[in-house]
This record gives structure tokens, C-alpha cells and sequence, in this order.
């Protein structure tokens, strides 16, 4: 059966692939953050114009395509994340 | 004894439950999870209402000097302490606890106006139970699911918290009896292993941002 995630765990999956799994310096492709979040295209394209917007992500043009990178705020967010999910599950709870 | 009983169980909830709606606060801050805000209210409301009937033992004991805690001021912090506790077991998911019909919905809040303030108290204490119960159960079935060890000490703690509220509830049968003070240590024992889990997270390097809201 397929695990329910909720909004904030797909902006975690999201943060953590432009963190630890980019495919080169530049950053992560739509294509490839589809990919590796299982999410669709219409719905990460507004999950990451948000997070571009609050400074989570920063969008670099490469080569005439968008490619995504963590920021330093990105990145202050995923390391409360983590702890507040742990947080959360003490309580049985998903973030 | 009793007296001295309730002053330790209302501060140590108190502060239990201010420390861990701190901490979900600080977490609804910095993610911004509606489930951490949820957390939030539920233990903030559980502090406000242990810091109620301990401020009404207090003003009792120095000022008032009638021998025992007025009924509304007690009536009053479980209501609140209830509150906290819906909003526990609301985070696990209660779909539909209030009916949905408005007819039901105006119905439903008339036996608050037909019962005097000690069976509000009962009332309070049993709806108590039942929410503490049904989120115990919950917190129980996640740790099948994860293996999260804070999640037992959680799930046996609002266990505790249930038993209490309910030994609490049972004790107007035997007013004299050992019956409260039992409920009252109980439910110190529940507010702690609550807490245990909840310490442990390191809260270093975290910082609210304005930003993120």
C-alpha cells in the first residue's frame, strides 16, 4: 500500500534531494526533482515557486533550463525539520 | 497531604505542559506544520489549566481560608485541561467530533446549561478519559508503525494521565478515600513520562525566522 505523505513531508523530500542528491553544481532539474519526490508536474512547479519565494530554494539558469539549489535558509529549514519530525513522532504524529 | 498532592500535580503540569507547548511552538515556527500548531494549543491549554486550579488552591490557602478549592475554579482548569486533550486526540485524526448538523450542533451545548458545576466536573473528567484514552491508543499503534521508543514513554503517559482522570472521576464514590490521592500520583507520573521523550530534543541551533511564516 502506498505511504500517505502530507505537504510538509514533500517539501522535506523535496529540500533533502537539492541538499544531498543533486545531480551536479548547478543543481536539480524539474525533471529530476519529479523523480526522485514522486510528486507531479503541476504540483512541484507550485511547491517550488513557493519555496523559491521564501528564499528555501534558489533558482539557477543553466544552460537555458531551471535548476534548483538548497540556500542557506533551505537548509536551516530541513535541520528543523528533521528535528521537529522526531519531535512529532514522539507523539505518534507526522509533521 | 492531599493538599500538598494537588500543589505538586498542578505545577508539575503546569510546567510539563508549558515546556512541551514551548517547544511545539517553536517548532510551529519554524515549519510552519499545522500539527505542531495543533500540538501547541493542546499544551498550552493543559498548562492554563493546571495553572488554574493550582492559582485557585493558592488563593485558597492565603487568602480565601475556606478549607477547600471554590468548585467552579476546579471545574474551570479541567474544562480547560479537556481542551487540551481534544485537541491531542483531534491530531490523531477525529474526523467528526462535533455533529454536523447546526440542530445538533445548538442541542449539543444545552446540557451545559442544565447541569450544576459539579457534574460539569464529571462530565469534564469523563470526556477527559476518553480523549486521553483514544490518543494513548493511537500514540500506541504508531510505534508499531515506526519504532519510535519516545512514542511508548507518550503513549504511556497519556495512559497514565486516562487512569488518573479516571480514578479522579471514580473517587466521588468513595470521597474519603485514598482513591484521589492515588489519581493525583498517577497522574504525576503520567505528566513525566510525557516530558521524558520531549527532553531529549535538541533544540540547539534552532532559530525563529520571520521569514518562513
Amino acid at each position: 500500500m502506498a505511504e500517505y505523505r502530507t505537504h510538509m513531508k514533500i517539501i522535506g523530500d523535496i529540500l533533502s534531494t537539492t541538499r544531498d542528491d543533486l545531480q551536479d553544481e548547478d543543481g536539480a532539474t524539474v525533471t529530476y526533482l519529479i523523480r526522485k519526490a514522486n510528486i507531479s508536474h503541476s504540483r512541484i512547479s507550485r511547491i517550488l515557486k513557493t519555496l523559491v519565494s521564501q528564499g528555501l530554494l534558489e533558482q539557477v539558469d543553466s544552460q537555458g533550463s531551471n535548476k534548483y539549489k538548497i540556500s542557506q535558509t533551505g537548509r536551516e529549514f530541513l535541520q528543523a525539520y528533521y528535528k521537529f519530525t522526531n519531535f512529532a513522532d514522539n507523539f505518534g504524529l507526522s509533521i | 497531604m492531599e493538599f500538598l498532592l494537588e500543589n505538586i500535580l498542578n505545577l508539575v503540569g503546569f510546567l510539563v505542559g508549558l515546556g512541551i507547548g514551548i517547544m511545539s511552538f517553536i517548532g510551529f515556527r519554524n515549519t510552519g506544520s499545522p500539527t505542531l500548531f495543533r500540538l501547541t494549543i493542546a499544551f498550552f491549554s493543559i498548562s492554563l489549566g493546571f495553572f488554574v486550579i493550582w492559582a485557585g488552591y493558592m488563593a485558597e490557602d492565603f487568602v480565601i481560608k475556606a478549607g477547600h478549592i471554590e468548585r467552579w475554579v476546579q471545574t474551570l482548569g479541567i474544562a480547560i485541561q479537556t481542551v487540551g486533550y481534544f485537541f491531542i486526540a483531534f491530531s490523531h485524526s477525529i474526523k467528526s467530533f462535533f455533529p454536523k448538523s447546526s440542530y445538533f450542533r445548538s442541542v449539543g451545548i444545552l446540557p451545559f446549561f442544565l447541569v450544576s458545576s459539579v457534574q460539569l466536573e464529571h462530565l469534564f473528567r469523563s470526556v477527559s478519559f476518553i480523549l486521553l484514552a483514544y490518543g494513548a491508543i493511537e500514540t500506541m499503534l504508531s510505534y508499531i508503525d515506526n519504532r519510535n521508543k519516545g512514542a511508548i514513554s507518550v503513549s504511556v503517559g497519556l495512559a497514565l494521565l486516562a487512569l488518573g482522570e479516571f480514578l479522579g472521576w471514580y473517587s466521588f464514590v468513595f470521597p474519603e478515600s485514598i482513591l484521589y490521592p492515588v489519581s493525583m500520583v498517577i497522574k504525576i507520573g503520567g505528566l513525566i513520562a510525557l516530558f521524558i521523550p520531549v527532553s531529549k530534543v535538541p533544540l540547539t541551533k534552532i532559530k525563529f525566522d520571520e521569514g518562513l511564516e
